[in-house]
């Protein structure tokens, strides 16, 4: 706080009232909205800060909100499904993630970095494509576990995990 | 503009320079130079070797060497010497002596500018002629013995083919048997040796189902050629069922079932809900009591419960298809059927297209069901000729061809069960006759004249299908795969060429013939 002198001149002064804190851990739903405009990558870091963060990124509706929202329209319907099928975090890390990248990579030509995932704009065949591949993940997680779900990606997929080849 | 037009022009006058007797100090490669290179005939082979240098570095880089398409800026790339080397510096590589074990894929980079081919060693005089150095390379020399060698068992002189067969086994030794002609031709000698000399009932490939669908599913995972195949029978399969709500799935080799979860999910997800969905999957028998179909049946009704579809299996064990009676199929006149046949049909064909073959009330049969779409995916090669001679030359170019794509994938287990999956088609191809000899693949122009005599139209696959599969493809790392449109129906391929064809069709109306109604007015009046 600046105050003027009978003198005429400046001096500066303690505030003598404080100034509340900002702590953004006291505002989950600030948090969330922040989180929500970030990359997969981002969101994935933003994970590993505490565990009150953990438990906000790991929120299915996060990466439901990642997935589609550069989609238009918006699919409908899809979400019972996903979430049958092992859920939106999964769903982008298995499918949407490498899907993007190597027909972004194709499309746009190479150096398709993670900021461009957030930018570019799913056709409904990409789409519908990642769902369907998701469902082999899913059978074949069924498959591989005799009835139980293991974690690792199937390895059908894991086609999706390799490097290109030059 | 200006750099390739000087250095083609530069090259095609050396080159006819050379030919016309002159005394050139070191022609350019004409075949090359045709293709906008400047390499210089005696420099070919250390050329090659530098290429395939080159190539193993770019394969197995520590690092990222996506750069050098993006941020190098390469001088003169015509000059292709200099620029090979320029490449091996930048990449730090110390010079290693040319191992002569990858000279056999030298001849792939010298012959040709489109990538890995087999060298047919049919082909004419001038084409060999830019690798005349190259020539008497073990590579050349194992086909040349190997096609020498089929010669001899096809006109049944075994004590010759015989010898041959020690030969290449001892020309076996000097090429590197782990990748390009050396895997191939390792399996072909090996097939031809069980032919030659193993006793004349089926060898003991006596096959376990489980084995089978073992490697199946590794050859699944290893190239994208069944992917392709059941992404492009759902896409038309599910089309076909639009507006219906009692569907009828008949898949006539259920395996593990891998083609049904993107179905099922595509069903609900598709606008006005899912219909009731059966799935028929016809199967071998499963030894000791052991009840396969009924296993993967569960599990697809397990996925179809998660997504809310109305699903009911029912699994047909047959050893073989014409065992399979349309009543074991329990049709209800009200469902929408759907044939899917995964590479199945061609075991029902005979040798002899004169008589009948086994196919034939089969296909009456799928008719007579019928079907509002019968999916049919084939091999995409001529391997029911006659002629033993001339099924062992298209087959080794067809197995080379598909040896060649599967290079690119990486894990070596995976891979190894992959090709011993290939390997017992290569058998059943080459060792078996009559009706132990089940892999009858036919094209697909056959294949239409067969479907089409038999009372079914094609329909057309349509340009969703064709966006999908491109779109699968592009998901693989190994770029060289293709994706075609044939009149209707698509084919799979590398590098031009199509090893895997998927076709729809539908039963044509049965004609109301009016003789019966005039016999009948006849009897009336």
């Amino acid at each position: 706080m600046v105050n003027l002198l009978q003198n005429g001149d400046l001096c500066m002064e303690e505030a003598k009232e404080e100034t509340p804190m900002f702590c953004i851990n006291d505002n989950e739903d600030v948090l969330v909205e922040i989180l929500r405009r970030l990359d997969g990558r981002s969101l994935g870091s933003a994970a590993c800060v505490c565990k009150m963060w953990c438990g906000i990124a790991r929120n299915d509706a996060l990466w439901e909100h990642l997935c589609f929202r550069h989609v238009s329209p918006p699919p409908s319907g899809v979400r019972p499904v996903v979430v049958a099928l092992g859920g939106y975090r999964r769903l982008y890390m298995v499918c949407v993630r490498p899907v993007l990248s190597r027909l972004g990579r194709m499309r746009v030509g190479l150096g398709g970095g993670e900021s461009d995932l957030v930018r570019r704009v799913w056709t409904r065949q990409e789409v519908e494509l990642s769902l369907s591949l998701f469902c082999v993940d899913y059978y074949e997680r069924l498959l591989g576990g005799g009835g139980k779900l293991g974690d690792a990606p199937a390895s059908s997929l894991m086609f999706l995990c390799k490097t290109v080849n030059v | 503009m200006g750099p390739y037009n000087s250095s083609v022009s530069a090259g095609s006058s050396s080159g006819s320079s050379s030919s016309c007797s002159g005394k050139p100090a070191d022609p350019i490669d004409g075949l090359l130079a045709g293709a906008g290179y400047r390499v210089r005939s005696s420099e070919l082979r250390q050329v090659a070797q530098r290429l395939a240098r080159l190539e193993n570095v770019m394969v197995n880089a520590p690092t990222e060497v996506s750069h050098l398409a993006n941020d190098a800026v390469h001088y003169n790339p015509s000059d292709l010497a200099s620029w090979v080397d320029s490449l091996l510096s930048e990449l730090h590589q110390p010079e290693i002596a040319p191992d002569p074990s990858t000279f056999s894929d030298l001849n792939y980079i010298a012959h040709t500018q489109a990538g890995p081919v087999l060298v047919n060693p049919m082909v004419s005089h001038r084409e060999l002629s830019a690798g005349t150095e190259i020539e008497e390379d073990s590579g050349i020399r194992l086909v040349h013995v190997l096609m020498t060698c089929a010669e001899s068992v096809h006109r049944g002189e075994l004590s010759l083919a015989a010898s041959l067969i020690e030969e290449l086994q001892g020309l076996l030794t000097s090429v590197d048997g782990e990748r390009g002609i050396g895997k191939v031709a390792g399996y072909f000698i090996d097939a031809l040796s069980r032919r030659v000399f193993a006793p004349p009932s089926p060898p003991s490939l006596a096959v376990s189902a489980f084995e089978n669908t073992v490697l199946y599913h590794h050859f699944y995972e290893a190239c994208p050629y069944l992917k392709f195949a059941h992404f492009t029978a759902n896409q038309a399969i599910l089309e076909a069922f639009d507006g219906h709500d009692c569907v009828h799935v008949i898949d006539f080799n259920l395996m593990h079932g891998l083609q049904w979860p993107a179905l099922i999910q595509a069903l609900a997800l598709r606008p006005g809900g899912p219909p009731l969905l059966r799935l028929t999957g016809i199967g071998p028998p499963s030894p000791d009591g052991h009840d396969s179909l009924r296993e993967i049946g569960l599990r697809l009704a397990e996925l179809a419960r998660s997504v809310n579809v109305r699903f009911a299996f029912r699994g047909v064990a047959a050893s073989r298809l014409d065992d399979v009676k349309p009543w074991m199929l329990q049709v209800n006149p009200k469902e929408v059927i759907a044939v899917n046949s995964i590479m199945q049909l061609h075991k029902l064909l005979g040798s002899d297209p004169s008589r009948g073959s086994p196919i034939d009330p089969v296909l009456e049969w799928i008719r007579n069901l019928n079907p509002k779409i019968v999916m049919v995916v084939e091999q995409e090669a001529n391997h029911n000729q006659p002629e033993f001679l001339d099924r062992f030359t298209e087959a080794l170019h067809y197995y080379s061809t598909m040896f060649d794509s599967l290079e690119a994938y990486s894990a070596p287990l995976e891979k190894s069960l992959a090709e011993i999956h290939i390997q017992r088609e290569i058998c059943n191809v080459v060792c078996c006759e009559g009706l132990a000899r089940v892999e009858r693949h036919e094209p697909l122009d056959k294949w239409r004249d067969r479907l089409g005599g038999a009372g079914f139209t094609s329909l057309h696959l349509g340009s969703n299908a064709f966006k999908q599969a491109s779109m699968l493809l592009t998901l693989f790392s190994a770029e060289g795969y293709c994706v075609e449109e044939n009149e209707g129906c698509l084919t799979l391929g590398w590098h031009s060429r199509p090893l895997i064809a998927a076709s729809a069709w539908q039963a044509m109306p049965v004609l109301q013939h009016p003789l019966p109604l005039i016999n009948h007015r006849q009897n009336v009046i």
